[in-house]
């Protein structure tokens, strides 16, 4: 240590000469406000171009698929509000009366508060995503670039990837109400500066949130977050749900219309943009009633400058907000201690381990590692958890109809929730795999090196990926689908067919996954979610959807008659009671050998392409 | 031209920077030696911005790098461990955005991006798209992008990592070249040969703390018993201020 101290006052002594500050340097101008802003705005078209080139070039039926199967979305959606929206006119009131404004300015004040709440929750999230952990924002930081112009920069992209979904849902029912109503032009006009402004006023409140959090909680643990959003969602879970309770009111006549309406007062306060975007469009749609001082234009218009007008101030004060919080919040946000993973799970991956004694000892070792993998990554079991919390949640309230069990309408009714619950939890399911499953081939062929220098045939591999994506969801879905059924008091027929239906879901989207996974894999990306949004990963998806209606179809339709048969006159003598278990025979083995092919074959595929996977 | 005082930062409980005093002149090229977790890169990213000191001041030139960060960039070039550029960019224009950044104009960003592109040998693959580059060639974009406007600091974390040898010379002679111009170059370093060819000083971090600020023949004289090089005297003093070694039996 003596020695150690010599080292420190030698290094003092030449350390401690005068700082030379040379007055001299040749500074130039910085970019201006509006010159910076130009700079941002070529280098995003630059990359929309170069991105746009790209997937003409390499992923052309990526994009056709994704272009055709929006422009679908969007007929589909404009055709079911058309119906809905005639519906209203033929049987409630016609545009102009006092009951259509009424009905019409309740449904939209819903749909927009609903998905008002959904841009605050998912700007937020995507504007911390793309301002604090990116490399690119870290880049930015680096060059003289002002605050307040990288938050703009960013709360661009937020704003345009968390609306996308907004504009694809309301621009094909706006439009669809003004066809129905015959709207005057200006209607269509107003249509995109109106539907704009209002998703600028929650993408901006949700950036304000993400800001002002960051900087001011930068230390506390995103679990207690976690939970705190968890706890928010649940709460106002259950403050909808009691709005939505009535059990001693006939369930869809007058008078539980007229509650319902009461008890949804809440939503048409005056001070929400909702409520300014519902009365813009009544406004603009509905003809004047031949008063010169009626001017539904002018009304319209005015609600139409309140919005545009909370958009710009609000855009103001994110900026303000930028300038004065982001470095500082990135910087607090960077300081903070590197989580240190726990390691004190060794005795659940020794029990799993030992439950799974009858596999190999290589593909137990490749299991509890993707196990260990999963339960260290807090995206996979926090999005794993909020999205089965939420069903969870939702199946443990499904008890609605119990008061009128005697009645065969609401025992169809019943039947038809029971299966769409099933088909919700492998939608969902689907998504999991689709983003987490599917990608890990690719991301296991960058570390394909280890385990290509390990005595481990490679077809294990896979087939340890394919039994813990299987068996894994299988263990959590099983119980979601447990739960509604017995919230539904469904027979106990329905609910072995329903954990059958369930495994072979299972077996079903976790084959797929794995099988295209390693038919298509993607060496060249690192981040899982991009793996997941490529070509692959939308096939998958789109194959899981199509997989999940043939095969819930196929089981629910024979049990849907199964329930009417008997009950009505003159129907087919093949939808006699006599039938209908070998209907329901028929439709599960139908079910298994469409999950057969859909496990087999892509995994078959698979199996090739991945032992012949040169790395 | 650069200068820390009393800089700490810590992360949590853990103190990465402790107590840093250090002058860097005009002129001086300054080689930052320590084991991973030293507080070498911590150092950087507070000097360039990236975090802020819990404690002490950090100047560069006569501007304050948490009062004035936009011209604190403006004088220093960074060049980091992990270099970032736009895949669905090519060097070129990736180059052009930074020079724009930075203010200058049409005339001249041209002649920056054109300078860069000859120095560092990109053009074979300045009109391609970054996402098609070897590490190597990212290494020399980002090198380019650093020296666009001519920065009087240059700031490198970890330069040779992934170059190959002709880049390396490259790079070793830009760094002698530029400090003989009278500006000032702060590197990070784990190539212990590469800090004592070509460093003026160098300093030995370890656990946050400056162990060592001097030329390497001054540490020559404070670390004895070695064959002199400085990779010899790093890793004898890292063993000194370990401890004494556990008696063997």
């Amino acid at each position: 240590m003596t020695k150690h101290r010599g080292v420190a006052e030698s290094s003092m002594s030449e350390a401690a000469l005068p700082i030379r500050v040379d007055a001299n340097i040749v500074m130039r101008d910085l970019p201006s406000h509006e010159r910076e802003g130009q700079i941002f705005w070529r280098l995003r078209v630059r990359l929309c171009m170069a991105h746009l080139r790209s997937l003409m070039a390499q992923a052309r039926l990526r994009t056709s698929l994704v272009v055709g199967l929006s422009v679908f979305f969007w007929v589909g959606l404009f055709a079911l509000f058309y119906g809905g929206f005639e519906f209203v006119v033929k049987h409630v009131d016609a545009p102009g009366a006092p009951y259509h404004a009424k009905t019409m300015q309740f449904i939209f004040s819903l749909f927009f508060l609903s998905l008002q709440v959904m841009l605050v929750f998912s700007s937020g999230i995507i504007l911390y995503s793309g301002l604090y952990p990116s490399h690119e924002t870290a880049f930015l930081l680096t060059l003289p670039t002002r605050n307040e112009r990288l938050v703009d920069y960013r709360f661009q992209e937020a704003l345009f990837f968390s609306s996308w979904g907004f504009f694809l849902l309301a621009s094909p029912m706006l439009m669809a109400y003004g066809a129905v109503v015959h709207a005057p032009w200006y209607y269509f006009a107003y249509l995109p500066v109106l539907l704009a402004a209002f998703a600028y006023i929650p993408c901006a409140v949700g950036a304000i949130i993400c800001l002002v959090l960051i900087d001011r909680l930068p230390r506390l643990r995103r679990v207690i977050l976690g939970a705190a959003a968890l706890a928010i969602i649940v709460i106002a879970y259950r403050s909808i749900w009691r709005t939505l309770e009535m059990t001693d009111l006939e369930a869809l006549g007058r008078s539980w219309f007229t509650e319902t309406y009461r008890r949804f007062r809440f939503m048409r306060d005056e001070w929400l943009p909702s409520v300014w975007l519902s009365h813009a469009l009544l406004d603009a749609a509905r003809r004047s009633n031949n008063n010169p001082k009626d001017l539904p234009w002018f009304e319209s218009g005015k609600y139409l400058i309140v919005l545009v007008s909370n958009a710009l101030f609000l855009h103001i004060v994110v900026g303000g907000l930028g300038k004065r919080m982001f470095r500082s919040s990135y910087c607090g946000l960077h300081s903070r201690p590197a989580r240190q993973p726990r390691t004190t799970w060794g005795k659940v991956d020794r029990f799993v381990s030992a439950g799974l004694w009858m596999l190999p000892p290589t593909m137990r070792v490749l299991i509890v590692k993707d196990l260990r993998q999963f339960r260290r990554d807090p995206v996979q079991w926090s999005q794993f958890l909020i999205f089965f919390g939420l069903l969870l949640l939702y199946f443990a309230n499904v008890d609605r109809f119990r008061q009128h069990r005697e009645n065969p309408d609401v025992l169809t009714w019943v039947n038809i929730v029971s299966f769409l619950n099933l088909a919700v939890v492998g939608l969902i399911l689907s998504t999991f795999t689709t983003r987490f499953i599917y990608p890990l081939i690719s991301l296991e062929g960058r570390r394909f090196w280890i385990l290509s220098r390990l005595p481990i045939d490679r077809d294990t591999i896979l087939w340890g990926k394919l039994l813990f994506a299987a068996g894994g969801s299988w263990m959590s879905c099983s119980v979601l689908v447990l739960v509604s059924d017995l919230m539904l008091s469904v027979s106990w027929v329905i609910v072995a067919l329903h954990q059958i239906v369930c495994l072979l879901l299972c077996i079903g989207l976790s084959g797929m996954a794995v099988g295209l996974g390693a038919i298509m894999p993607n060496f060249r990306e690192q981040s899982p979610s991009k793996i997941a949004a490529g070509f692959g990963g939308t096939l998958n998806l789109v194959l899981s959807a199509l997989y999940i209606l043939v095969v819930v179809l196929l089981t629910a339709l024979p049990c849907h008659f199964y329930l009417l048969a008997g009950k009505s006159d003159g129907q087919p003598k093949l939808l006699e009671p006599t039938f209908m278990n070998v209907w329901m025979l028929l439709g599960v083995g139908c079910a298994v050998l469409v999950t057969a092919i859909v496990t087999v074959i892509p995994l078959r595929r698979g199996l090739q392409a991945f032992r012949q996977l040169e790395v | 031209m650069l200068r820390f005082e009393h800089v700490s930062r810590s992360y949590g409980s853990r103190l990465a920077v402790d107590d840093l005093q250090l002058e860097i002149k005009a002129g001086q090229l300054y080689a930052l030696l320590g084991h991973n977790g030293a507080g070498k890169t911590t150092t950087i990213k507070m000097l360039v911005g990236l975090l802020r000191p819990g404690q002490g001041v950090i100047t560069v030139g006569s501007y304050d790098a948490v009062e004035h960060p936009r011209e604190v960039s403006r004088l220093i070039g960074y060049v980091p461990d992990q270099p970032f550029l736009y895949d669905k960019l090519s060097a070129r224009e990736f180059l052009q955005f930074v020079a724009d950044m930075y203010g200058l104009s049409a005339a001249a960003g041209a002649a920056a991006v054109a300078r860069e592109i000859e120095r560092f040998h990109l053009g074979d693959f300045a009109d391609r798209l970054a996402e098609s580059y070897s590490h190597g060639m990212r290494q020399r974009t980002v090198f380019a992008a650093a020296l666009i406007h001519d920065p009087e600091v240059l700031v490198v974390d970890e330069p040779m990592v992934g170059l190959d040898p002709q880049s390396i010379k490259l790079v070793k002679d830009l760094l002698q070249s530029y400090v003989r111009d009278g500006r000032t170059v702060l590197m990070s370093t784990h190539t212990l040969a590469v800090a004592e060819e070509i460093a003026d000083r160098v300093g030995v971090m370890k656990t946050g703390k400056l162990m060592f600020d001097g030329r390497v023949e001054t540490l020559r004289d404070v670390v004895e018993g070695t064959d002199g090089s400085l990779e010899a005297m790093y890793l004898a003093m890292m063993e000194r201020l370990d401890g004494p070694a556990p008696a063997s039996e």
